[in-house]
């Protein structure tokens, strides 16, 4: 998630809005946004409906996985990223990028 | 002497068999998320660490939306 604050302004800049989503607690999410100082909105599905109405809920773990979406202003998949590939933001910020450039 | 060694060598493929199979089970176990890109991202209403709503239909027509799904709090990523 810090890698997705460190990306904030730049996102921003191209009409997206970042949403964390986890299986915490408000409380927990809380803490831990202080701690990292993101400033965006960490979500807490706990219980994991959402989670598994999209499929991304791993039993062994009992939580979210890690999988980043894109969405476009029509509330359409765009892009997913899965696992590891979903750490590191650069192909998601080069992707608004490009959008915000096709108008 | 031979037999022994035959079956130790039967024992080692079938513990391998076994551990290729848990392997194989692991995997699927994760299958690939049920909404991929070009679905409709379904809707929700969920809290932020304020305690404030967030509803994803919100942005529709506003903003673009990464949503960022991760394992827990307090852990790397």
């Amino acid at each position: 998630m810090k890698a997705y604050q460190d990306q904030l302004k730049t996102l921003e800049g191209t009409d997206t809005q970042v949403l964390g989503v986890s299986m915490d607690s408000p409380f927990a999410n809380k803490a831990w946004a202080q701690q990292i100082g993101v400033t965006f909105p960490l979500l807490s599905d706990m219980g994991g409906d959402i989670s598994k109405e999209y499929g991304v809920y791993n039993p062994s773990y009992k939580a979210a996985r890690r999988v980043t979406y894109l969405i476009d202003k029509d509330g359409k998949v765009v892009e997913m990223q899965k696992d590891r590939d979903a750490i590191d933001p650069t192909e998601v910020v080069t992707s608004c990028q490009r959008r915000r450039m096709k108008g | 002497m031979r037999t022994r060694a035959i079956g130790s060598l039967l024992t080692a493929a079938l513990l391998l068999a076994g551990a290729m199979s848990a392997m194989a089970a692991d995997q699927a176990s994760t299958p690939d998320p049920k909404i991929k890109v070009g679905d409709t991202a379904p809707d929700f209403t969920l809290r932020d660490q304020s305690g404030k709503e967030v509803k994803l239909s919100d942005f529709h027509g506003k903003k673009n939306v990464v949503l960022a799904f991760y394992v827990f709090a307090f852990t790397g990523g």
